[in-house]
C-alpha cells in the first residue's frame, strides 16, 4: 500500500502477569504466543491456543485477526479466550477493557477490537484465559473413510451429543494424500484428540469410538500415525523459508481459503467448490480441503489449493490463479448462506465481498469505521471498502 | 536419431525429520528402527536426480526415454504413478521380498540385473539416502555393470549426440567432465533440489497406466559381504544449566567455583 506506515509492536513483548489463581495471563501485544505458552506449560498451564503459526505469531496479531487454533473445538477461538485488552484508537484515545469473567453492561465491546485487523485500532495489551495443561491424558484417534459426507455426519453427531474433543478434523482424499499418504490410501481421514481431566478425556474418546462404530465405512488406524502428525503440527521460520525455496524452484504455489457453514450446507459448498475449481482454474495440482473446527451447529472448511504458475508474469499470478479460486469459494459460500472467512480474517482479498457477507448488518460494521476512524487512516482497504 | 535411455533410480524413505529425538524406537535385536508411522517421501538426493533427468530430457537435442525405477513394496506406487504424470516413459518397481535397507550390494545387483535385461545408457540416482546412509549403491551398481561412476553430480547436459557434460562438486569447487555413456551419475547437492509437481489433468491422464512390477530374486551371495550386526542411536542431547545468584559477582563466582576452577587447574 502506497503512503502507508506499518506499526510493529513486536518489541512490546513483556509478559505482564501470569495469574494462576484467577486463571488468566496478561501480555503486551508483541509477546510471541510460543513464549507465553512455554512459560505457562512450565507451570502446568496452557492458553489452549495453538494455531499453526504459534512459533511466529504474537498476541496482538492473534487477537486482531480473530485467530483460531488447532484445539479450538474444546477451547474455542481467540474471541472465547480474550478476557480484556488495551487498544489505541486513531485519535489517540487509549481504551482499556477490564478483566472480568462476564458482564451484562451493554454490548460486549471486546468484539469491536477482536478481529478489527488494524482497521479500527491498534491492540497494545491482551489478557487471555489459561487452563490446566494435562497432556498425559491426551487420547488420539484416527480413521480412514470413503466419503466426506459421512465424515461431516460423524463430526455433527460428536458435537450435537455434547462431546468436545480438542481436535476434530476431517480431510478429503486429496488433502489426506498430501498429509497422510503413508496410510490414507486414497481415502478421507478423520482425526480426534480428547484431552482434559482423565475421566473426561476417556469418556470423550469412548463416545467418539461408539459414534464412529455406527459407520461401517470407517476403518481405525494406529494412533501412532496421528501422534507423529500431532508432533509436527506447527511451522517455524525455517519451515516457512524452506517452503519459499520450494515455491521459487518448482513454481508450484499453495494457498488456503477457509469458510464455515451449518451442517446442512457444508458438504454442498465443499462439493461445489472442488468441482468448479477443478473445471475453471488452469494448472491446478491439488484441490482439496479439511474441516478443522467444529461447533454444535456447523463446521469450517479449509480449502487447500495448489497450482503451477505457467506462462504468467509474477504480477499476473494473483489475477490468473489466486483471485479466481477465492472468487469461486466465496461465491459458492455466499450462495449457500455460509461465512466467507472462518479464521484468516478478511484481509484485502475478501474485502470486496464484505457487504454481501454481512447483508443488512453491514450497517453496524460500517458505522464502527465511521465512528472510530472517520478519516480512514487505519489499514486502508481491509475489511472496509474504499 | 536413436533415443537415449536413461534410468533414474529412487528410494522412498521415511521423513526422519518428523521423528523427535526421543521418538527413535530402536529394536536392537531385530535391527530395526520404527519408522512406519512417519510420512514417507522420495529420498531428497533421488528427488534431485529425478528433476535433473527431466531437465536433461527437455534440453537434449535428441529423443530421450526416461525410466523411473525403485526397489520396494507397493507403497512406492503412488510415486511411480506421479512420475508417469511427469512424462516418464516407464515406471518400474522391483519386488524382491527382502529387507534391503542396509544392503546396498543387493540393491545394486537388482539395478544391474534390470539394466542387463533393459539396456540403458545413463543411470542417474541420488548419492545416498537417509536410511542406510552408506552412499554405496551408485558405486556398486557401476562396478557390477563395469561402467564409470561420477559422484556428487550437480548437472548433466548433452554436449554432442553421444557425449555428456557432467558437472560435479568437490570439496573446494566444481569439476566438469566430458563423459561418454554408459555412465552412472550419483547426484549430490544440486541447485534445483525439488521435483516439479504434476497438474491434476496430468495425473488424470495417466490414471489407467499401470506400474510395471518386476519380481527380482537376489542372488544368494548378494549382501553377504557386509552384515548389519548392530544399531545404536547417537545421543545428541545438550544440557543447559541456569546459574543462580543475587548479583553478577555471585553468579561469576559460582561459575568459577563449580565449572571452571577444576578445568583451569588441569591446564
Amino acid at each position: 500500500m502506497a503512503n502507508s506506515i506499518v506499526v510493529d509492536g513486536s518489541r512490546m513483548n513483556k509478559i505482564i502477569k501470569l495469574d494462576t489463581y484467577n486463571m488468566q495471563a496478561t501480555c503486551q501485544c508483541g509477546t510471541p504466543l510460543q513464549v507465553l505458552e512455554d512459560q505457562l506449560r512450565a507451570l502446568g498451564y496452557t492458553t489452549g491456543h495453538s494455531p499453526q503459526s504459534k512459533p511466529l505469531a504474537q498476541l496482538g496479531g492473534l487477537v486482531a485477526t480473530r485467530s483460531i487454533g488447532q484445539f479450538s473445538t474444546l477451547y474455542g477461538g481467540i474471541e472465547e479466550m480474550v478476557v480484556g485488552l488495551e487498544a489505541v484508537f486513531p485519535n489517540g484515545h487509549i481504551a482499556r477493557i477490564k478483566n472480568v469473567p462476564r458482564r451484562a453492561a451493554g454490548p460486549d465491546i471486546r468484539h469491536v477490537v477482536i478481529g478489527n485487523e488494524g482497521a479500527l485500532c491498534f491492540i497494545t495489551e491482551v489478557t487471555v484465559k489459561i487452563y490446566k495443561f494435562m497432556p498425559e491424558n491426551n487420547i488420539l484417534l484416527g480413521y480412514t473413510l470413503d466419503r466426506m459426507k459421512t465424515g461431516f455426519e460423524i463430526l455433527r453427531q460428536v458435537m450435537v451429543n455434547g462431546y468436545r474433543p480438542s481436535v476434530a478434523r476431517l480431510y478429503d482424499p486429496e488433502d489426506a494424500d498430501y498429509h497422510f499418504s503413508h496410510f490414507s490410501e486414497g481415502r478421507c481421514v478423520l482425526i480426534f484428540m480428547a484431552e482434559g481431566p482423565k475421566a473426561i478425556a476417556e469418556a470423550t474418546a469412548a463416545a467418539i469410538k461408539e459414534i464412529v462404530a455406527r459407520h461401517p465405512e470407517c476403518q481405525e488406524v494406529d494412533s501412532r500415525y496421528i501422534q507423529v502428525w500431532f508432533d509436527n503440527l506447527n511451522w517455524d521460520a525455517s519451515d516457512v523459508a524452506e517452503e519459499r525455496a520450494e515455491i521459487l524452484e518448482t513454481k508450484n504455489i499453495g494457498n488456503t481459503t477457509e469458510i464455515s457453514a451449518d451442517w446442512e450446507k457444508i458438504n454442498v459448498i465443499y462439493e461445489a467448490c472442488v468441482e468448479r475449481i477443478r473445471r475453471e482454474v488452469p494448472d491446478m495440482t491439488l484441490v482439496g480441503g479439511h474441516s478443522s473446527h467444529s461447533y454444535i451447529n456447523g463446521t469450517n472448511l479449509y480449502f487447500v489449493h495448489y497450482y503451477n504458475v505457467v506462462d504468467c508474469k509474477p504480477e499476473e499470478e494473483l489475477t490468473k490463479y489466486h483471485l479466481p479460486i477465492k472468487t469461486i469459494i466465496v461465491e459458492e459460500t455466499l450462495k449457500a448462506g455460509g461465512a466467507i472467512c472462518h479464521h484468516h480474517g478478511v484481509g484485502k482479498y475478501r474485502t470486496p465481498w464484505i457487504d454481501q457477507e454481512h447483508g443488512s448488518a453491514y450497517y453496524i460494521l460500517e458505522t464502527l469505521k465511521r465512528a472510530f476512524d472517520p478519516r480512514g487512516i487505519m489499514n486502508k482497504g481491509t475489511i472496509f471498502k474504499g | 536419431m536413436i533415443a537415449m535411455n536413461i534410468l533414474v533410480c529412487f528410494k522412498v524413505t521415511p521423513d526422519l525429520d518428523q521423528l523427535p529425538p526421543d521418538g527413535w524406537e530402536v529394536d536392537r535385536a531385530a535391527l530395526t528402527v520404527e519408522t512406519g508411522f512417519v510420512k514417507a517421501m522420495i529420498n531428497p538426493y533421488d528427488e534431485s536426480a529425478l528433476e535433473l533427468a527431466l531437465r536433461f530430457a527437455e534440453d537434449a537435442p535428441g529423443p530421450v526415454k526416461l525410466t523411473a525405477l525403485t526397489v520396494g513394496d507397493r507403497s512406492a506406487d503412488r510415486y511411480l504413478k506421479m512420475l508417469y504424470a511427469l512424462k516418464f516413459d516407464r515406471a518400474v518397481r522391483l519386488e524382491t521380498g527382502a529387507d534391503l535397507r542396509f544392503t546396498p550390494e543387493g540393491i545394486a545387483a537388482a539395478i544391474a540385473a534390470f539394466v542387463s535385461r533393459n539396456p540403458h545408457q545413463l543411470i542417474i540416482m541420488g548419492r545416498q539416502s537417509g536410511v542406510g546412509d552408506n552412499a554405496a549403491t551408485p558405486l556398486l551398481a557401476a562396478e557390477k555393470l563395469g561402467w564409470p561412476c561420477i559422484a556428487h553430480v550437480t548437472e548433466i547436459r548433452s554436449l554432442q549426440e553421444d557425449l555428456l557434460k557432467v558437472r560435479a562438486q568437490a570439496d573446494d569447487g566444481f569439476l566438469s567432465y566430458a563423459a561418454r555413456p554408459p555412465l552412472v551419475a550419483a547426484v549430490g547437492n544440486v541447485p534445483h533440489a525439488y521435483l516439479r509437481v504434476p497438474t491434476l489433468k496430468e495425473r488424470l491422464g495417466v490414471r489407467e497406466k499401470k506400474v510395471e512390477i518386476v519380481a527380482a530374486a537376489l542372488p544368494a551371495e548378494e549382501g553377504a559381504g557386509c552384515t548389519l550386526t548392530g544399531l545404536d542411536v547417537i545421543d545428541r542431547r545438550r544440557a543447559g544449566l541456569k546459574i543462580e545468584g543475587a548479583t553478577p559477582r555471585e553468579k561469576a563466582r559460582a561459575l568459577y567455583e563449580l565449572y571452571l576452577k577444576e578445568r583451569l587447574a588441569k591446564l
